[in-house]
Formats: structure tokens, sequence, C-alpha cells
């Protein structure tokens, strides 16, 4: 008996030291790239020293899946999320899933960028636009440039059942009358992929294997800046946009912490932390990051997250009929 | 083991004093083969055959996207188990039977392939082909705009799946020629045969069955690979079996734990399938212990030996050099699509990973202590399990391994699922969920990995004399004392090597932590992933060479002891 009390208490003791990674002041699920959810991260724990911030980083479907799949276990790790779009925190608010929290930061935004009881705030603009391969023949400007002959077999985009910018974009853009499921399926025609993320866009354009891209604006920006040979385009019939919100998520158990990050985010020095990795925040009276036009030259298409809401899941159908596969 | 008391018979242990086996010894055995194999295999089958029951699998049978995987993953399995038996057969064949120089280092290099984690391979490949290729971009043979990246496909699938797994061919094969009888080689060429009729009318033939159990170890191994098909069929929406359950895993819904139920259980029936086979062809053959068998190489090259040692480097400059260079050089690229040269080089991504990622050092932590924690963990149980199984009839020996080796043979995929249904809900009686913490990975490798660390245990058992623990226990000497004194300095190396094989898996083992990890217990297998997925691809490569390196230590490391191992313990020597 004794061989076997020890075997189990080293094995115990061996897995404490496993377990030893355990138990943050504060777990914050989000979308961004790794190296932006670092430096957020770092940024909030500079300004907010002695906080032990986790992070989680994944497409935003696939962060929701693995909430989900937590809840439905009944142990959600987050309590902070920072996510593409406000579309999927609308639902969650719906479900009860958050914390209102009304930040002191809020009356430095416009009252259509967070929600008035407090239940998520944009933090940034993300639009998405065309990129393409410096060495493409064709320099694109419309949206329907990418139907053209010249681009058959050229364009890729990612898959909205992967991110949560793809499925809005797809919303506003089939929502176009100008453009509609037609144009989509022009695009199919015309040899166009859909899948992955806007990781998979960027690296596919930029490598050359494809010469045009529907993706988010600040990856290729911040990939030219750096050598890359590629550029971006607003395309003439205007883009799409998420905010990336932030949101508390209803029970956490670190209540004070996400507070203090969510202020942190929407406040100044937050948002120019923002700035710098190549996002033009949410925050009036903010500039845009270099190698953006001017904010009001950005011309943005319509878009109402409550008939999106309504209608996301047709139009998830919709768009994988077309397109096939899952993401 | 590290019994403190030095008496050594006591009565509420052994009531015959030093008789040979304490009482707790095969319910202890049972015990933890219940807890780690039979409970989660069999939770599985039991929400399996429930959903099939209720009619839960008549949506997912009539769904299209699951016969595309099926078929899929039986292609790609095939096709990469030839291309395994071509690779891994030449080697075998030319470094077992010929006069091959360097023969040492040719079998280590070719195992690489096999500890290098298969998104790793993946991503080292991708660097190599293709217009994305930085390394071809550096020699200005980069393919034109608007190539298509020849890997995503099933053809790129099964080719790396057949170069990952081309080692298990290799060991098979190469263990089935050394046992050859050597004696009947001798008569044939005494009677005049020529080298060639030798080959082909005794050789082959013998090595058939091992040739043929290397092949369906590789089959089976291809159907639960999810690194590969999910770096380089994701992409272009080819999907297998096992990254179907990880897509419906990444889009929960009400049905998820059915439907993921349903689907591994079809790849476990797959996986059963083929071990069914090895283990047929493997059976008969016990005539290899006829006659001599000889180390020595049977042929000689001649002429032939500088071209056959070319190709034997060639194809491992193929398969090892140039994929590793392709990721070295993406871990220096500065940006996509940018011309590698010495101006435009950097460490940035090295630095960016090793310096400021804080989840590089979450994922080193959590792997290295987890694959500590399961290696450690697992030697504990596994001595005492070997010495049962070593003094146990062959009957109950053979039940003792089948059992701990199912979850291994299993894909990691199929016990990631059965431990999600075991743990989603809070335990019975303590209330307290394991899911989403770093427990239920921790358990889960335990599980999928005893039989790495029992086996090179039970053979040290074996090859021990039965008369030096006979005579400790005649002069009175209990089970704790005879383990300390006599058991366990004889079996010290092996288990050394148990550690380091079950560390080094465990270390780069994905499939099982892709479904399991939550905040804070990523490992390193899936902080590759993800660097990739979000567009990271220097940054994935950087911490993949880091990957690699390590690897390459743990292996020397065990290249090292290995004259101290009994023999099949390091698995690129026989």
């Amino acid at each position: 008996m004794k061989i076997l009390r020890s075997a189990l208490t080293a094995l115990a003791a061996l897995g404490a030291f496993a377990g030893s990674a355990q138990a943050a002041d504060l777990v914050i699920y989000t979308s961004q790239p790794n190296e932006d959810a670092q430096a957020t991260v770092d940024g909030f724990k500079a300004a907010n020293p002695g906080i032990d911030v986790e992070w989680v980083r994944d497409g935003t479907t696939k962060i929701m899946a693995k909430l989900m799949a937590e809840i439905e276990a009944g142990k959600p790790a987050a309590d902070v999320l920072l996510i593409a779009d406000t579309v999927t925190l609308e639902r969650l608010k719906q479900d009860k899933r958050l914390m209102a929290y009304v930040s002191p930061e809020a009356k430095a935004y416009e009252a259509s960028l967070f929600d008035a009881e407090g239940y998520y705030y944009s933090t940034k603009l993300i639009t998405t636009g065309i990129m393409y391969n410096t060495q493409a023949s064709m320099k694109p400007t419309s949206w329907k440039d990418l139907a053209k002959p010249e681009a058959k077999g050229l364009v890729t985009m990612p898959s909205p059942l992967t991110s949560g910018a793809a499925l809005i974009h797809a919303q506003t853009l089939s929502g176009n009358p100008a453009l509609g499921w037609d144009y989509y399926r022009a695009l199919k025609e015309n040899g166009a992929t859909a899948s992955g993320g806007n990781g998979a866009v960027l690296k596919s354009v930029a490598s050359g294997e494809k010469a045009y891209g529907v993706v988010v604006d600040y990856m290729p920006i911040r990939e030219k800046a750096k050598g890359a040979p590629i550029e971006f385009v607003f395309p003439t019939e205007g883009v799409s946009a998420v905010t990336e919100p932030v949101a508390i998520l209803a029970g956490t158990q670190h209540a004070d912490a996400a507070k203090k990050f969510v202020d942190y985010v929407l406040s100044e020095k937050g948002q120019e932390g923002f700035l710098k990795l190549g996002y033009i925040p949410a925050r009036n009276g903010m500039p845009v990051p270099e190698g953006f036009p001017g904010r009001q030259s950005i011309k943005l298409m319509p878009f109402s997250a409550a008939e999106a809401l309504k209608n996301s899941e047709q139009d998830l159908k919709t768009f994988s009929d077309i397109f096939g596969g899952k993401g | 083991m590290n019994s403190a008391s030095p008496k050594v018979a006591r009565p509420r242990h052994a009531p015959d004093p030093g008789s040979s086996q304490p009482r707790w010894l095969f319910p202890f055995v049972f015990a933890i083969l219940l807890l780690l194999s039979i409970l989660p295999l069999g939770r599985l089958a039991v929400t399996g055959l429930l959903s099939l029951a209720s009619g839960g699998g008549d949506g997912l049978l009539g769904d299209p996207a699951l016969w595309t995987a099926l078929w899929h993953t039986l292609t790609t399995s095939f096709l990469g188990m030839l291309v395994s038996v071509a690779i891994g057969g030449s080697f075998a064949l030319l470094l077992t039977l010929f006069d091959i120089r360097l023969k040492t280092a040719i079998g280590f290099l070719f195992m690489l392939p096999m500890m290098i984690p298969p998104q790793v391979t993946a991503l080292a490949w991708l660097g190599l082909t293709g217009p994305s290729s930085t390394l071809l971009k550096a020699l200005g043979l980069a393919p034109p705009l608007g190539s298509p990246q020849p890997l995503y496909s099933i053809g790129g699938i099964a080719l790396l799946l057949g170069v990952q797994n081309a080692p298990l061919v290799y060991l098979a094969l190469r263990a089935g020629l050394l046992a050859l009888p050597r004696d009947g080689v001798e008569a044939a060429r005494l009677s005049g045969a020529s080298a060639l009729q030798v080959l082909r009318d005794i050789i082959l033939p013998l090595a058939l069955p091992g040739f043929a159990a290397g092949a369906a170890m590789a089959f089976v191994s291809n159907v639960g690979n999810f690194g590969i098909p999910a770096i380089l069929g994701i992409p272009a929406s080819i999907y297998t079996l096992p990254t179907l359950i990880y897509a419906k895993f990444a889009s929960f819904g009400p049905s998820t734990f059915a439907d993921i139920s349903l689907l591994s259980g079809l790849i476990a029936l797959l996986s059963l399938a083929g071990l069914t086979v090895e283990e047929r062809l493997l059976r008969g053959r016990d005539y290899r212990i006829i006659g001599l068998s000889g180390r020595s190489a049977v042929f000689q090259l001649m002429g032939w030996r500088v071209f056959s040692e070319a190709l034997l480097w060639l194809v491992l400059f193929l398969i090892l050099l140039l994929p590793f260079a392709a990721l070295v050089s993406s871990s220096l690229a500065p940006a996509y699509g940018v011309p590698l040269t010495l101006q435009t080089a950097t460490l940035y991504a090295y630095e960016e990973v090793l310096l400021r990622q804080s989840i590089t050092r979450t994922a080193f932590s959590n792997s290295i202590g987890l694959s500590l924690a399961t290696a450690f963990g697992l030697l504990l149980v596994t001595v005492v399990m070997a010495y049962a199984v070593s003094r146990s009839g062959p009957r109950l020996a053979a039940l003792i391994n089948a059992l701990a080796d199912i979850p291994y043979a299993l894909p990691g995929i199929v016990l990631a699922v059965a431990c999600i249904l075991l743990f989603a809900a809070p335990l019975p009686l303590l209330g307290v969920s394991i899911y989403g913490t770093i427990w239920i990975i921790l358990f889960a490798y335990c599980s999928s990995f005893l039989a790495v660390s029992l086996r090179p245990l039970v053979s040290a058992f074996r090859q021990l004399d039965p008369s030096l623990e006979e005579a400790a226990r005649l002069a009175g000497a209990g089970f704790g004392r005879r383990m300390r004194d006599i058991l366990a300095p004889l079996i010290a190396p092996a288990a050394g090597a148990a550690v380091i094989l079950v560390f080094l898996i465990a270390c780069n083992e994905l499939t099982v932590s892709a479904l399991l990890w939550s905040a804070g217990t990523q490992t390193l297998g899936v902080v590759i992933y993800n660097l990739d997925d979000s567009g990271s691809f220097n940054l994935a490569s950087a911490l993949s060479v880091l990957v690699v390196l390590m690897v390459l230590v743990m292996m020397v490391l065990l290249e090292l002891m290995a004259s101290r191992l009994p023999k099949g313990v390091v698995p690129w020597r026989s």
C-alpha cells in the first residue's frame, strides 16, 4: 500500500506542477491576431500593474464555439470578450450572457458605436476591402472588378463560417441592391475561393498563390509597410466594417478587473495602442494610422446589426450553398 | 519503490514472508486500466450507441460531408501508405541487407520525420513549394503569380502522410529482416544462388509479413493524423474525418456531442480494421527464430554502393534538410512575399515568439510540464504493471497489454472526444469539472501514452533473470525491498528510455490538445497551429524551428543511452 500511496502522491505532485499555469486574474477571449492580442494585454498590464491576464486567440466563430462548449460543460473560462462584431455580441446580450457596465470613457464615443445599456462597446473600425499582389495585371477599384475575366481563378476571401468580419461583409454586400447574392454567384463562377480566416487570405495573396483577396484593412496595410508586395484599396462602392467590440461576460468572477479592461481599451491610451498596431480607433478625435486615407474619405456601406442578427443563419446557409465547404 | 521501511516482512502486506507478489498488485493494475482505458472508451461507445439508437445518426449519415470526409480519409491514408512503403521499404532493405556506410547516422536521420510534429512537417513543406516559398523566392525559382500551392490537395496530404510515417514501415521491415535465418541464406549462396535469386526467393518472401504489417501501421497512423490534413486540407476545403470532427467542434451546436461521438466511432472502426490486419500478419512469424540471425550485411553492393549511398542521402536531403531549410527561411522572412536576402533577413519572429508572446511561455511550460507529469506519472504505474505482466501467465499478460495498447493505437482525436464526453459533466461525488482545465489534457495523455511507457519496461523485466529476484525472495525480501534493491537498478535504463519517449511524444502532441485546450492550457502544438491560422506564418515557423531543435536534443540523449537499453527500446536502433 505504501508504494501505491507514494506513487499517487508523486503523481499528484507532478500534476500540480503541470497545473500551476492556472487561475489568472482575468481571462480574455479575442479574435485579434496573436501579436496584437499580446500588445493589447501588455498595454493593459502596464496601465494596471498587478493584474495577471490570460488570453486566448482564435477566429470569432471558433472562440464562440469554445465558449458555448464551456458554458454547456458548466465551466466558462472567459471574463471578457474582444471579438470581431457587434452582431455576435447582440446575440449574447439577448441570451443574457453579458454583464452591463457603463464605462466613464463612453462619452468620447458616437452613440452608434456602443450599446446604450453598456453591454458592449466598439473599440475600433476594421473595414473590409480588396488587397492585390503588386505583380497582378489588373488594379481593382470596384468590387465588381473581382468578377471580371482578368481575375478568373485568382480571387480568394475569408469564409463567414470562420470569420465574424467575413459574415458581416457578406451580409453588407448581399444587402446592397447593386451587388446582392448574384454578385457572390458571379464570384463563384469566376473561380473565387472562400475558406479560412483573414490571415489565410493575406498569406495567399502576399505569397502569390492568388492575385486578389477580400480582406480586413489593417493586415495588408501593415504587411505592406514591412515590405510585402501588396496593395490595399477601398473599392468605389464603399466598404463594410466591423468594430471589434469589447464586453464582459455575465457571471464573471473577476468583474473589477474586467471593468478596468473595458475602461482601458476605450481610454485614450488604449486607443493609441490600437492606432500604433495599425487600426482605425473608434474614439472621437483620434487620427488614422499611417497608410490610411482620412476617416471622412472612407465610404461605409449601410448595415443594420438587428437585421443581420435576424438573417444570420439564412445568410450563412446561402453563402455555403454558393461556395460549399465548411469554412 | 521509495518505501521508507527497511523491514521486509510485514504481515499486513505479505503473510508469507517474501511471497512473490503483493496482494494489491493485480487489483492495482486493473484499476489503472479501468481508469485510463475502459472508462473513456466505454463512455464513447455508450454515447455513440445511444445517439445511434435515438436516431441521432440519421442526420449525420445523410450529410454528404461525412461521406466525402470518409472518402478523403481512405484515399489519403491509402496513398500515404504507398508512399511510406516505397520510402521506408527501400531504406530498410538497403540499410539492413547491404554494406552501406554510416548506417546508424542514416537510420537516426531517417527516424526524424516521425518524431517531428506533423503540423511542423506541413508548415515546412509549405515553405518549400508553391509561389509562397520563401526559399524558392530567395533562389529566384518561385513559380509565377496565381500558381496553385500543389500541397493543398489529396496528393499533397498523402505525400506528407507518407513521409511522416515512412519510419513505421522501416521499423517493422527492419525488425523482420534482422531476424532472418542466416543459415538459409548461406546455404543458398553455397549452392550457387546469385544475390538476386537469394533476395527474390528467400529474403523477400520471408520479409513480406513485416512489410505488410508496417504498411498496416502506416495506414492506421494516417487515418488518425490531424496536423497534416488540418494545415493542408482545410484551406482547400478537403476534410478528413479528424478535421471534420474539429470543424464540427469549432461550430458548436446542440447536436455536436452526439455527432462527434459517432464520427470518432467511425474513425475507431477504421483503425481497428487496420490493426486487425496488422495483428493477423504478425501472428505467424515465429519462423524467424529458427537458425542464427545475423546483424552483418548479407550482400556486397560493389560498384553500386556509392550510387545507393548517394540515393539515400539525396532522399534524406529532400525529405529532411530541404523542408527544414524552408522552415528556417520562412522564420527569417520579414513579411509575406518578401524575397529573403542577407539584407531582409530578420530575427524579429524569434524575438516576438521568445520575448514578447506570453503564449509561448505558457505553451512551453504547459507542454513540458504536461510531458514530465505524464512521463513520470506513467512510470510510477507502468513499473508495477510491467512487473505484473512479466510475472503473470501469457493470457493475462496479453489482456493487460491489449487494454494498455488500445488507447494508444486509436487516433488521438478519438481519445480526445472520449475524454470530452467523460468529463464534460462535473465529476460524480466531487462535483467539480475538469473540462477546460489542464487536468483533462493530463488524463488524456496518460491514457494515450500508457503503452509507450509500458513497452520498454515489459521488455526489460522479461530480460531479467528471475533467479535474482527468487534469491532475494528466499532471503526474505518483500516486494518493496526487491523492487528497490534488485529490480529497479536493473530496469533503470529502460525506465529512462520510457520517460524520454513519452516526453518526446507528448511534447509534440497536437491532436488531443486541439480539442481539449482552453485559456491558459495551450500546448506547443496548439500554439503553432493557431499562429499559422492567424496569419503569423513567420512566428509559427520560428516556434517550429525551436521545437525541432528540442526534439533533436531529446533524440540525441536517447541515442547516447542506447547501448545500455534492451533491444528495441530506441526506435531507430534494432
